[in-house]
């Protein structure tokens, strides 16, 4: 350890976070007009707002939305929508994923172990492992933006944006997974003759495959609070109500779908914690 | 035949993607008309990315505006969630109803704001606060610190009970059998998870555009309506060089934290 003598690593990095998060909190400070922040100026714009939503909704004789059984049957078929797209994107990361992984890992990749002749193999290693860095840390709703701009809108197009994303993070946590796992029973199947691929049939799947579920069902929580904010470029589900509602000020509308999108996450929730204690 | 737990959840994930695949509409999964031109331009800028100087400063400052807001909102999200870990934890409490009482409404509470996306509490707050880079740092910070609470007082929670009962019995109080008991034993749990949000937080602040906020995400609305793909790529360059140095230093820095 090269630091050890004089500053440990840890301690080193939460001095540099912190001198890096004063900076910032000074240029975010700076840039906000904090004025007018502070001066009651936003309050009073906030009462306002709620009292003209308030007299807004007396005058216009209307039923609020949060009232009418309608509103209510719209907003659950948009998250039905909504949870299709959470599923096909999960289930199409899921898949890539799991087709892919063993290339992605590098015992397997570097020693011979791969279905793939040796260049090759290593081509394909680095390859994936480009691809799963790319696809993992640029963002979905960056993906949505691109997707959208050669495809139509829909259902779709939002669960492809997710599932980008979501390939980068799967694949590359089981290929770690292969890669952190206890490399004698891949040993002696290799010693007893296994060919690579029954080597990654029998000796990796067995080991990849729990974690993989498991992987999938907490990503799937994410991709579901994500699903909505994707939704409103790819225009569909409840994104999409959400974006048109609050745009026309109709902010009872946007309480029905707030309630449901919470609804529908905590379910969500509480399926994959059930699922993932079934499996393990 | 005896189905193990774990086949049947596979089962269960399958069914329900093939279900959605049935469902879905795939024939609204064409290109749109101009689409195959629309993906020539993409390519087209992949490989003719636009490393002018000019155009280099905007991408800079782009990443500099991403990582402010990024880090002072994770900041923000770790000074209200270590509180707030300790009180969810519940070990604080001596009385068994009060423990329970607040880890369940504690846990509730974070469950509820959790399951709201941070760029929905971006649109929420823009429409009170109006659109300054404050209401981007709350709008990140506010979700992300309710998943730090949650995640710190699990861990506070699953530390051996050994150390702890040889503290109590030695007269500490619940309070130092927190700061001497529970925290040293978890703080580097903690570092490590915080620094993986940290990665997460930048991510998500490149797009905080959602609402007209600058950085990454900007430039590249900017950039996508001027149909200027060589630009595009750029920044997803800057955005993926930023996001790949942080996850290293964070796995440096749990590495360093293990041994």
């Amino acid at each position: 350890m090269r630091y050890s003598k004089i500053i440990s690593w840890p301690l080193f990095s939460l001095l540099i976070f912190c001198l890096l998060a004063s900076i910032s909190w000074a240029v975010v400070l700076n840039d906000s007009n904090l004025g007018a922040f502070f001066s009651g100026s936003t309050v009073t714009e906030v009462v306002d707002n709620f009292r003209q939503i308030y007299y807004s909704y007396i005058s216009s004789q209307s039923t609020p939305a949060f009232l009418s059984y309608e509103s209510w049957y719209n907003a659950l078929f948009l998250s039905f929508r909504t949870l299709l797209v959470s599923i096909l994107a999960i289930g199409l990361a899921g898949l890539v994923a799991l087709i892919t992984f063993a290339s992605g890992a590098r015992n397997l990749a570097m020693e011979g172990k791969s279905p793939l002749k040796k260049p090759f193999a290593s081509l394909v290693f680095y390859l994936l492992r480009v691809l799963y860095t790319v696809t993992r840390s640029v963002p979905e709703l960056i993906w949505a933006m691109l997707i959208v701009f050669t495809m139509q809108a829909g259902i779709v197009a939002g669960a492809l944006a997710l599932a980008i994303h979501n390939f980068g993070i799967l694949g590359r946590l089981c290929s770690e997974v292969v890669e952190n796992m206890d490399q004698r029973s891949i040993r002696s199947l290799r010693s007893s003759g296994a060919s690579s691929g029954q080597i990654i049939l029998y000796g990796v799947f067995p080991e990849v495959l729990p974690q993989l579920l498991t992987y999938i069902l907490y990503r799937w929580e994410v991709v579901i609070r994500t699903t909505v904010v994707v939704g409103f470029i790819a225009a569909e589900g409840l994104g999409r109500q959400f974006r048109l509602s609050m745009s026309w000020f109709h902010y009872d509308e946007v309480i029905v779908l707030l309630t449901c999108y919470v609804a529908l996450v905590l379910i969500v929730d509480a399926v994959s914690g059930c699922l993932r204690k079934m499996a393990s | 035949m005896v189905v193990s737990g774990r086949s049947r959840v596979a089962i269960i994930l399958a069914t329900a993607f093939l279900a959605s695949v049935y469902i879905a509409d795939w024939n609204r999964a064409i290109p749109r008309s101009s689409g195959f031109s629309g993906i020539n331009e993409i390519l087209r800028g992949f490989l003719q990315p636009d490393f002018s100087q000019d155009f280099l400063i905007v991408a800079i400052k782009a990443t500099w505006t991403t990582i402010t807001f990024g880090t002072s909102a994770i900041f923000l999200a770790l000074v209200i969630a270590i509180p707030l870990s300790f009180v969810a934890s519940g070990t604080l409490f001596r009385s068994a109803v009060a423990r329970m009482a607040s880890i369940t409404l504690v846990r509730f509470l974070l469950a509820l704001i959790r399951s709201i996306h941070e760029l929905i509490w971006a649109w929420l707050l823009a429409v009170l606060f109006g659109f300054s880079p404050i209401t981007g740092v709350l709008a990140l910070a506010i979700p992300y610190s309710a998943i730090l609470a949650r995640v710190f007082s699990d861990f506070l929670n699953d530390v051996p009970n050994a150390p702890l009962r040889a503290l109590r019995s030695s007269g500490a109080s619940n309070v130092q059998t927190l700061l001497y008991g529970r925290i040293p034993m978890v703080y580097k749990d903690m570092l490590s998870y915080g620094f993986y949000r940290f990665e997460c937080c930048l991510r998500s602040a490149a797009v905080l555009s959602f609402i007209g906020l600058q950085g990454i995400g900007y430039q590249i609305e900017v950039s996508m309506q001027d149909l200027y793909f060589g630009q595009v790529w750029v920044l997803i360059y800057f955005l993926i060089f930023l996001i790949v140095s942080v996850d290293w230093w964070g796995s440096k820095l749990r590495r360093s934290l293990a041994n």
